[in-house]
């Protein structure tokens, strides 16, 4: 039995255990900042004791031992008031690591290892710290911090009394009571139902009268507007219970994090993939309906009237909940920040520099499939800005700027775009040693690498093997990988561009889309097949004579604005058979590509689409040139073309 | 073990039942896959899921001459994906207990031979397939221009 339970809520304790290390690994890097702040180490000791709680009734006594050693530490510097020195936040940092060890080999089944090391050490300190006081056997609760102010009577949210009536004529009077309970028990926990639920169900209620008490942190107003939408349901009355009336049967909340406040926000863990398929389902939907529409059009016009209207209804509901699923999918950024300040510590301590990082508008919001896919490079900018852009203490006096360095991580929300900045005050980018490397490795001849202007020239780090770096550590060497950062930013619909004064600093600015769910897309049609293009990535459309194009060498190019775009026909490119003979006049479509603009030749245009984008699964992921698939009105799977890659 | 039984012309192929997660009537059209291997037939929208179509004939045999368009398609499951593969038709389902082994000279795509009454059946191994098809696509050098 017992092991039965402990797999039931092993996943659950693997990511609780997860996010209380981590952000202990965060309290313990703004404690070595500020020194001792009373609030910062509370918590600190706060996630130690969770963690300890957590592990021990799991039956994890290694993690349960460890972690209260690291508690009874904390609790230490708490009651002394010490600061809390470099070293022993060394210590406890690599505890937090070991701890996070043991909660990932629990995940897996596998023993932790050895602990006795540590233990010894974070003993001594504690010897150290408080000498009169052998280790403890147990540490009590701590129970004034962990007590939620708000206990009773203060914090307790509202209650109200509704006395609801289902409407004479209604058909499903069950059915509609029990949709009135639902939509309540969404608001808060609902107390004193009558009659019981299994009545209100089956129909039972006397002359269509039910009543309940609601226990909800919401306002009457917005209690009253939940009833509204329910047809068929009348909201007989609705008064606040006093707080002197009988109290709240006490419910005994476990110690937890996110006691924040007297409002408990009301959440619920949701695996990722869930999300996924929500955003699946609810894309499916909208398709479905779209289909429903085309169908619809078959029917004679004097009888499509209901047809429309309920067509119209459906769709705009399924609009809501698309919407909404996207809404649920919205991630605060600091899911990926919150573990940058951690990483540059260590980063700067392991190459001997002083870095100050600051993080703004962590807080902004961005589909989870993005914030997904910007971990890595993030973490991989920051190693970049500390190893190569900020210069070690000495190197910074002697230029007169300050020993320490900063680095800044800025987010903010412009229109429609998220914009996050990663900026530096160190040494900046060399375009010149930029354009040496490039030609080196043989990816630019010495004459194009001259005509880059120095914009382009920086963006040349972002090639595949060119590096500037004259040391390569273990950490980074700036080339490897930041080309992987741009294919990873480009893949979410974002863009990457780096500004860099020599000897100044280096700004990164990474342009991302709150979403990348749905695209706008230009629809092109080569022989019988209908390819996608990102409108964001579409300068313009001419139509031109095939024969009047100019050429030059083997290529053909296509006069647009003032400039001879180079001429690719999307046919060959894609390798799909286009429309036989020769047109006189085709359209050419003019994309951004890597190297500028060019014009794709195409059979038909056939207009714009709002579609729902689907990530490539194997093995069409191994095709260079495509960005995603989706489903169109008719049904039709299409390809979206990423277009830099198609040339490559 | 049970195996689907069906068709490439006249050859007979079993895949295990429990490595296939349907059988569809083929879509009146696919969409072409750009830069794709010559086995690789198309997508098709599957109830909302989109889904590779391979040509089980070319995969197998590249060098056999083209055979008429498949009937079928068999959908291998593979997780949280499908793959699909076009057979000339679909036979049934058959309990297929000693599997031979394979024709020397055999590619991995074949477990080996069985008999089923008087016939001769090719038994596939439906992770080799799915390993063939990717190793086709990486094979496949995208022509620029």
């Amino acid at each position: 039995m017992a092991s039965i339970d402990i797999s039931r809520y092993l996943t659950l304790y693997v990511s609780e255990a997860q996010e209380h290390l981590e952000s202990l690994s965060d309290n313990l890097v703004k404690l070595e900042q500020a020194g001792s702040t009373g609030e910062v180490i509370d918590e600190a000791f706060r996630h130690a004791h969770s963690v300890k709680g957590m592990a021990a009734s799991m039956g994890f006594e290694l993690t349960a031992k460890l972690a209260h050693r690291m508690e009874d530490l904390l609790d230490a510097y708490r009651a002394l008031k010490e600061k809390v020195d470099r070293a022993s936040v060394d210590l406890l940092l690599s505890t937090t690591d070991a701890l996070l060890g043991h909660v990932r080999a629990s995940a897996e089944g596998k023993d932790v290892g050895d602990v006795s090391a540590l233990m010894g050490a974070l003993e001594r300190k504690l010897y150290l710290l408080k000498p009169d006081t052998s280790p403890r056997p147990s540490a009590p609760p701590p129970a004034s911090v962990a007590a939620p102010s708000a206990a009773r009577g203060l914090g307790l949210p509202p209650r109200y009394q509704i006395k609801l009536k289902v409407a004479a004529g209604s058909a499903t009077p069950g059915v509609r009571a029990f949709l009135a309970h639902k939509r309540l028990s969404g608001l808060g926990n609902v107390f004193d139902l009558r009659p019981p639920l299994d009545d209100l169900k089956a129909g039972r209620l006397a002359d269509g009268n039910f009543s309940l008490e609601l226990e909800s942190t919401f306002h009457e107003t917005e209690v009253r507007a939940a009833l509204k939408t329910i047809a068929d349901v009348e909201l007989v009355s609705l008064k606040v219970i006093e707080p002197d009336a009988p109290p709240a049967p006490k419910t005994v909340e476990p110690e937890g994090p996110r006691v924040v406040g007297q409002e408990p926000a009301r959440t619920v863990r949701v695996r990722t993939e869930l999300l996924d398929q929500l955003l699946d389902g609810a894309g499916e939907l909208l398709l479905a309906t779209a289909r429903v529409r085309e169908v619809g059009k078959s029917v004679p016009e004097g009888a499509r009237g209901v047809l429309d209207s309920e067509v119209d209804r459906l769709n705009a509901l399924v609009k809501d909940l698309h919407a909404k699923v996207m809404k649920a999918r919205m991630t605060p950024i600091s899911v990926m920040t919150d573990r940058l300040p951690r990483a540059a510590r260590d980063i700067a301590r392991r190459r001997e520099r002083d870095v100050e990082l600051t993080i703004t508008g962590a807080e902004v919001e961005l589909d989870r499939a993005i914030v997904d896919e910007l971990n890595d490079p993030l973490l991989h900018l920051l190693r970049n800005a500390i190893d190569h852009g900020i210069e070690p203490p000495v190197e910074r006096e002697k230029q007169g700027k300050p020993p320490r360095g900063r680095v800044q991580v800025n987010v903010r929300r412009e229109k429609d775009r998220v914009l996050l900045e990663v900026e530096d005050d160190g040494r900046g980018m060399d375009g010149d040693k930029l354009r040496a490397a490039a030609v080196a490795r043989g990816l630019l001849t010495p004459e194009a690498a001259q005509g880059l202007s120095a914009r382009e020239a920086l963006m040349l780090a972002c090639m595949p093997g060119v590096s500037t770096a004259t040391d390569v550590t273990d950490i980074s060497g700036r080339g490897v990988g930041m080309d992987a950062v741009k294919r990873a930013i480009e893949s979410v619909g974002g863009t990457l561009e780096i500004e860099s004064q020599k000897g100044k600093g280096t700004r990164f600015r990474l342009q991302l889309p709150l979403t990348v769910a749905v695209v706008q897309l230009l629809l092109v049609a080569v022989g019988d097949e209908t390819f996608g293009l990102p409108v964001a990535k579409v300068s313009g459309v001419v139509e031109f004579p095939e024969a009047q194009l100019a050429h030059s060498q083997n290529a053909s190019l296509l006069p647009f604005g003032n400039a001879l775009l180079p001429v690719y026909s999307l046919a060959a490119l894609l390798t799909v058979p286009g429309d036989d003979g020769v047109e006189q006049t085709r359209p050419y479509v003019v994309v951004e590509a890597e190297s500028g603009k060019v014009a794709l030749g195409v059979d038909r245009l056939q207009g714009q689409e709002e579609v729902v984008l689907k990530a490539l699964s194997r093995p069409l992921d191994l095709v260079p040139g495509l960005a995603g698939v989706t489903i169109l009105g008719n049904g039709r799977p299409i390809f979206i073309l990423d277009v830099p890659r198609l040339l490559v | 073990m049970r195996h689907v039984v069906f068709r490439l012309e006249k050859d007979r192929f079993a895949l295990p039942l429990s490595a296939i997660r349907e059988v569809v009537v083929t879509p009146a059209r696919f969409s072409l896959v750009p830069r794709s291997p010559p086995s690789v037939r198309g997508i098709m929208n599957l109830r909302g899921r989109v889904v590779t179509v391979v040509e089980l004939s070319l995969l197998l045999r590249p060098d056999h001459p083209a055979i008429k368009p498949g009937t079928k398609v068999v959908l291998l499951d593979r997780g949280r994906r499908e793959l699909g593969l076009l057979v000339t038709e679909v036979d049934g389902i058959e309990v297929i207990e000693k599997v031979g082994p394979p024709p020397p000279k055999a590619p991995p795509t074949v477990k080996g031979l069985a008999r089923l009454g008087a016939l001769a059946i090719t038994v596939l191994e439906p992770e080799a397939l799915d390993i063939a098809v990717m190793a086709s696509f990486s094979r496949a050098v995208p022509s620029p221009r």
